[in-house]
């Protein structure tokens, strides 16, 4: 099966949903995924990436920030790697979602976290020569993702 | 992102991408009609595109002031793939959500 891939690289300068959203949206239209998987992956690259550029720095030095876009087999996977402070999100606490709103103690803190775990099917993390390398794995047969997909 | 009144209804109607830049534009409006007394508020996402966690906070920040002072605070016209949004975060049970303007405007 043919497996088709994007990368591209921005820095923690830059606006991240105006650098991901385009590269998303570009991968998504060439190949035929649905505007719901779009919006999953876009809104997760955001949410993740927005954490790295607002707490991953301890300097104030620009940063590269790699990510790749597979899509194979009905699956895409996103790779996003970075030079930020150790991070592992799979170890962030949950948020109160079952407190009422008025006693939180933090009302929207890890909402964003939270959201990526929900509409992922898989996550992992490892830390490598001073990087954080987050893989993310999302199914798109199961919704129609790939419905409209033009024929090879 | 427009603001209007009906039934004394404030609607604010936001259109396109709920980024960081529009997130902030949001919470500066939002904020100047909380200390400007407003106590109803309407958020019409019909023609919203895209929302984060961000954009979601201002809607909480909304109605944590409102409930303080016995306001009101709905949502209407999401579609699917952000109403999920809402499900996913458990914010579907705080906020109404109607379908239209008009359902909303109706029940508030």
């Amino acid at each position: 099966m043919t497996t088709h891939v994007t990368s591209f690289r921005m820095t923690n300068r830059m606006n991240c949903f105006k650098r991901v959203q385009p590269e998303v949206e570009r991968f998504a239209m060439a190949h035929g995924l649905s505007p719901k998987c779009t919006f999953h992956l876009t809104l997760c690259l955001d949410e993740l990436i927005t954490n790295i550029i607002d707490y991953g720095y301890a300097d104030f030095d620009e940063h590269p920030i790699d990510v790749t876009i597979t899509l194979e087999n009905g699956c895409v996977s996103v790779r996003i790697e970075d030079d930020a402070e150790p991070f592992n999100l799979l170890e962030a606490p949950p948020p109160e979602l079952e407190v009422p709103l008025e006693e939180r103690t933090k009302p929207i803190g890890g909402m964003g976290i939270h959201l990526v775990k929900t509409m992922m099917d898989g996550i992992e993390y490892t830390r490598k020569n001073g990087r954080n390398i987050l893989l993310l794995r999302k199914c798109v047969c199961d919704d129609g993702a790939l419905a409209g997909a033009p024929h090879e | 992102m427009t603001e209007s009144k009906e039934n004394g209804i404030t609607i604010l109607t936001v259109n396109g991408n709920l980024d960081a830049e529009g997130t902030q534009a949001l919470e500066e409006k939002v904020l100047a009609l909380l200390d400007a007394g407003e106590t109803s508020l309407l958020f019409d996402f019909t023609g919203l595109d895209y929302i984060n966690s961000s954009g979601l906070r201002i809607l909480v920040l909304a109605y944590q002031r409102l409930k303080k002072a016995s306001g009101k605070v709905a949502i209407c016209g999401v579609r699917d793939y952000i109403q999920e949004v809402f499900e996913v975060s458990g914010y579907d049970k705080i906020f109404p959500l109607f379908r239209d303007r008009a359902g909303a405007v109706g029940s508030m």
